[in-house]
């Protein structure tokens, strides 16, 4: 090596390493990413006892971790790499053609009977019917789209056990959705389901309450695309880092017309409506659908009949409208946020059946069902 | 903090690199050993006290020895001394609650275990201090009077915490008196690149693999085939990883104006268990060979005690890798194939084909590896089981993970052979030149793009 071809390469390996170092010092600070949907670190406060206990120092990799120029291109760099190695897995979620499907671990703990049996100890106290519709996901509808011998929790088996709950009503979802596995009923970069997935959950529900007579036909709907509605990049475009993908479409197919919303986001009762447009400009597109999460919403039509509680996930909120337009009220309830017995909920507002409405990998997560038995 | 991480490498390193080359050469020790300690430091402050009594014990230790040459016995109480009192600290953090808990299983004992977390590199500062004090009164080393060139040595984060075990002999007078070219800096880089790119993107990868067998082991769906990928996954994965960071250390040693010596030789070419631990982590063989089996009388006393020294030593090396049964099984595993090799095999491995003893070295290291990763027995047991036929052949999430890392794999076996060195000296020097910085910057930018997406990212060596 010539001298000056040692100092070419040298000046190239300091000038990448300071060069980040001083891209990194220079650029402020952000509070929050929007693509992975979280708050981001900030450089951590001094104090000697920090330094001794090593909060400080975990707390400064953080920040730097956190804080790193690029951060998003050099994750979808990453995943690039990852499909050229011959990866079809990134970061527990698969690469299914144009769609992104996440795989579902086994439930750890027992966590998933456990859940089950709190179902079906509130029916028990309950002094309405209750019914239980474990939603399947992507993983489990379209199973054969998955890489061959890829793995992913077996929900088919798991609904089926629950159908047997003591006491429960079952919704068959699966059968629902798997009728129309080859339609767009999921989104390809989220791992919801899409307004025409929600629709034939809507339909299954309404079968189960009896009053399947009243589902309205899809064409009835006129299926509302508005600006930004067709830029969503979804959860699964996050995780992943797969960020080839053209984006998804949000469809808004019951109008917002004749219903009064009210929702409990901050704990006092706020007017609200169906669809919040404006989070249509926010990564989290999906919040569109009554504004995202929320610990409890209340949705009246007068010109619906029966009151109906549902004790959800987020996949509710997309079919919370097609329901509404039955009900005189609907109310949703997120065992995550809202701390308060849903049996007695029910009987002080004389609701007329409650619905357990989970998505099954939230289901066999989800550490708050607990709260069921109160 | 370790090399593959975002804050050493654009944090701590571009720093310290500028304070040690604006620093004026006498006092580049001193900065050295500031910023090592930092180093060392940012883990557990609290454990830089542990460094500080270390040093302070050895160098004096080594002025003792020194000072009473001619009183021969005093001379070796200082060596005792010092010996003694490393093992006493390495007894201590690391294998205090292994005793521990072996001694409760005895009836009436009840020995309290600690939990105290294990001072990073411990393993390896205790050695090298050791070698220092031995060196000092074999003659091999002159005795150190700086106490600032003689923290450096013990400091020096490049080998801190993963080794090589850097003897005091190797780098005495590069302590003293070093320079750094722009040739040595270019290929420090370089070769810290190499390792960089060698742990992010290789070891971490084949990690992965090895930790799906073992989840289809827990949900109880291993196979056959699932168990042997397991193995081969692991085994690649602990050779990129460890010899992926000797590279880095080498390198940043380099940069700074230090040349230790190599710690790995293609050990997957080896054509028998011998030549693999001659090739594998060299600087803890020679170690253990010069400061163990040769003063315990090494293969010189009679074949009786040429058993007895290789059982002590291999019982040694095992233990040394961890405070677990398994890992002391794993060194005798290789103590028991070690003695084969000697008093058994020995004519029978001469007349065999290379191919033969090639494979056979790799089934032995990589059963060994199975030893070595799972520290639950009665886990591994099972595990070997099924990898020797005690389960069904083949599974649809073998095909899957086979697929899904067929090239990473195909790539990984290649570069444990000596196929990419080959190739690269086989291209003319221009086309050398013009592709060192392509590769280099390929390496660097991809493996930062793993860093920060920094989903898996585990360090085997911390253990240690």
């Amino acid at each position: 090596m010539t001298t000056r071809y040692s100092r070419f390469l040298s000046a190239f390996f300091c000038v990448f390493l300071g060069g980040l170092l001083a891209w990194h010092v220079l650029l402020p600070d952000r509070d929050r990413s929007d693509v992975e949907n979280r708050t981001l670190a900030q450089f951590p406060e001094f104090s000697w006892e920090n330094l001794k206990d090593g909060s400080f120092t975990k707390g400064v990799e953080n920040y730097f971790a956190d804080q790193f120029p690029l951060r998003d291109q050099w994750t979808g760099l990453k995943a690039r790499t990852e499909q050229v190695l011959g990866k079809r897995e990134f970061n527990g979620v698969y690469l299914c053609g144009h769609a992104l499907i996440s795989k579902v671990d086994p439930p750890r703990d027992g966590l998933e009977e456990k859940n089950l049996s709190y179902v079906s100890r509130l029916a028990g106290k309950a002094e309405v019917p209750v019914y239980l519709g474990l939603i399947p996901s992507a993983a489990e509808i379209r199973r054969e789209d998955l890489p061959k011998g890829a793995e992913s929790w077996d929900q088919a088996a798991f609904i089926a056990r629950a159908v047997e709950l003591e006491g429960v009503e079952g919704v068959d979802f699966l059968t629902a959705l798997s009728a129309h596995a080859g339609e767009d009923i999921f989104y390809r970069t989220d791992h919801h389901w899409t307004s025409l997935g929600a629709y034939y959950g809507y339909a299954a529900l309404m079968e189960s309450l009896g009053r399947g007579e009243e589902v309205l036909e899809r064409e009835a709907f006129e299926r509302l695309i508005v600006p930004h509605s067709d830029e969503f990049q979804g959860t699964l475009y996050s995780q992943s880092g797969v960020h080839w993908l053209p984006p998804d479409t949000i469809e808004f197919w019951v109008p917002d017309e004749g219903f009064e919303v009210t929702s409990w986001r901050e704990g006092a009762p706020q007017k609200a409506s169906l669809y919040d447009l404006t989070k249509l400009q926010t990564k989290d597109k999906y919040s569109a659908f009554l504004g995202g999460n929320q610990p409890l919403c209340v949705i009246k039509n007068q010109e619906g009949t029966g009151k109906l509680l549902v004790i959800r996930d987020s996949y509710a909120d997309s079919m919370a409208p097609f329901l509404a337009l039955h009900f005189e009220e609907v109310h949703l309830l997120d065992p995550r946020y809202y701390r308060y017995s849903a049996a007695k909920y029910a009987q002080e507002n004389g609701l007329d059946a409650i619905v357990v409405a989970y998505s099954v990998p939230n289901f066999i997560t989800d550490r708050n069902l607990v709260l069921l038995i109160q | 903090m370790v090399f593959s991480s975002l804050t050493f490498l654009f944090g701590y390193l571009p720093l310290t690199l500028a304070l040690y080359f604006l620093t004026p050469l006498r006092w580049r020790n001193f900065v050295l050993l500031v910023t090592s300690l930092f180093f060392y430091g940012w883990g557990e402050p609290v454990y830089v006290g542990v460094m500080f009594l270390s040093i302070f014990i050895d160098y004096t230790h080594g002025l003792l020895v020194e000072k009473f040459r001619e009183r021969d016995r005093l001379a070796r109480w200082f060596v005792g001394q010092s010996v003694v009192f490393n093992l006493l600290l390495l007894g201590f953090f690391k294998y205090w609650d292994f005793l521990a808990a072996n001694l409760s299983l005895l009836p009436g004992a009840a020995v309290p275990q600690l939990g105290l977390p294990l001072p990073l590199g411990i393993s390896f500062f205790t050695f090298q201090t050791m070698s220092y004090t031995i060196d000092v009164y074999r003659r091999d080393a002159p005795v150190q009077r700086n106490v600032v060139d003689f923290g450096a040595y013990v400091t020096l984060f490049p080998q801190l915490i993963a080794g090589p075990i850097v003897k005091y002999k190797t780098v005495a007078e590069e302590l003293v008196r070093r320079t750094v070219t722009s040739q040595d800096f270019a290929e420090g880089a370089c070769r810290f690149t190499v390792g960089l790119a060698k742990k992010v993107l290789l070891a971490n990868a084949a990690g992965a693999l090895w930790e799906s067998c073992q989840a289809s082991q827990n949900a109880g769906a291993l196979t056959v085939a699932g168990g042997w990928t397991g193995l081969f996954a692991f085994g690649l994965q602990i050779y990129f990883d460890f010899s992926g960071y000797s590279d880095m250390a080498i390198g940043l040693g380099r940069i700074l104006g230090f040349r230790f010596d190599e710690n790995f030789d293609h050990p997957y070419l080896s054509t028998s268990v011998g030549e693999f631990w001659r090739r594998w982590h060299m600087s803890l063989t020679s170690w253990f060979r010069e400061y163990l089996y040769f003063p315990l009388g090494g293969s010189r006393a009679g074949s009786a005690k040429t058993l007895r020294n290789l059982l002590i030593v291999w019982f040694c090396t095992g233990f040394w890798h961890g405070a677990s049964w398994n890992f002391i099984l794993w060194g005798l595993y290789f103590g028991l194939w070690l003695i084969l090799e000697r008093f058994v095999f020995r004519d029978l491995l001469v007349r065999t084909p290379v191919l033969v003893k090639r494979f056979y070295t790799l089934l032995v290291v990589f059963v060994g590896w199975g030893i070595f990763a799972m520290e639950d027995l009665g886990v591994c047991g099972r595990y070997l089981a099924v990898c020797f036929g005690g389960g069904p052949l083949w599974s649809g999430p073998d095909g899957y993970r086979l697929r899904s890392w067929a090239l990473i794999l195909l790539l990984l076996a290649l570069g444990s052979t000596t196929l990419a060195v080959d190739l690269w000296k086989k291209i003319p020097e221009r086309g050398r030149k013009l592709l060192t910085p392509v590769l280099m910057a390929l390496g660097l930018i991809v493996s930062t793009a793993y860093l920060v997406d920094g989903s898996y990212n585990p360090f085997l060596y911390f253990r240690f």
